[in-house]
């Protein structure tokens, strides 16, 4: 499949589900995978998840601007690069973000969430 | 460990502005024939091309100010993950424009680091 489709399919399925299934997240991340959210340092399924699902706001809704994705060597993986507007339910305006995704396949033929670092930018 | 990811991360970051800045050219020193950078989602592979398209950018002289840097292993890879976001000011512009850039460095067997993957964003407002 082309690679370029395979970040979009994932970038879909990620924002999809984080913005009406939260805890759903926790398909996509493994024992080693890493979250860097807002310069938080977060490791593993769980902790992750739960960082995720304990976030100030209940609702929101991602909406997606660019999407890069290179290869990132011999391993298979695939670095992909997004940014977008994030409108929290209540909030008058949508806040900016950039968000950096390390995938990994697994042998089930999908992909994991090895590295993830997230940051609003501000104006 | 993570303090020392963070470090590495961090001095590269520095160093790889402070050449962009002063030094373009030489950035080529940072890349190798597998690099692949997309700038503004146009993809180049390799450092003479990666090169070329670095000092054919429409601005003489820019300065990099840098807000954030977030560094994190890459199991797989045995490389690091580096996000970095911050303002770029172009010579004979009035405002600066806000970036978000990615990049992938592997180990070298000299003991560097080069950059294996490189993205590129402008953020805009």
């Amino acid at each position: 499949m082309d690679p370029d489709a395979v970040a979009k399919a994932f970038v879909e399925h990620y924002y999809t589900t984080f913005d009406s299934n939260r805890a759903g997240l926790a398909n996509l991340y493994q024992e080693s995978s890493m979250l860097t959210f807002e310069g938080q340092n977060t490791q593993g399924c769980q902790s992750i998840v739960a960082k995720l699902t304990s976030l100030p706001f209940q609702q929101c809704q991602h909406a997606i601007t660019t999407v890069d994705c290179q290869p990132s060597g011999p391993a298979g993986g695939m670095i992909v690069f997004v940014s977008g507007n994030l409108q929290l339910t209540g909030e008058q305006h949508a806040l900016k973000f950039s968000q950096m995704f390390h995938l990994m396949p697994t042998p089930q033929g999908s992909f994991y969430v090895l590295n993830d670092i997230f940051r609003l930018n501000y104006a | 460990m993570e303090e020392q990811v963070e470090m590495v991360g961090r001095a590269f970051v520095d160093h790889y502005y402070h050449l962009f800045d002063n030094d373009r050219s030489s950035l080529s020193s940072l890349y190798q024939p597998s690099s692949i950078l997309t700038f503004e989602g146009q993809n180049i592979q390799g450092v003479e091309d990666i090169s070329t398209k670095l000092n054919q950018l429409p601005f003489d002289q820019c300065q990099h100010e840098i807000s954030t840097v977030d560094s994190q292993l890459s199991a797989t890879t045995g490389g690091i993950m580096v996000f970095v976001s911050g303002s770029l000011r172009v010579s004979g512009e009035h405002h600066s424009l806000r970036f978000s850039q990615m990049f992938h460095l592997i180990p070298t067997l000299q003991g560097t680091l080069f950059v294996q993957n490189d993205i590129f964003r402008l953020n805009y407002g």
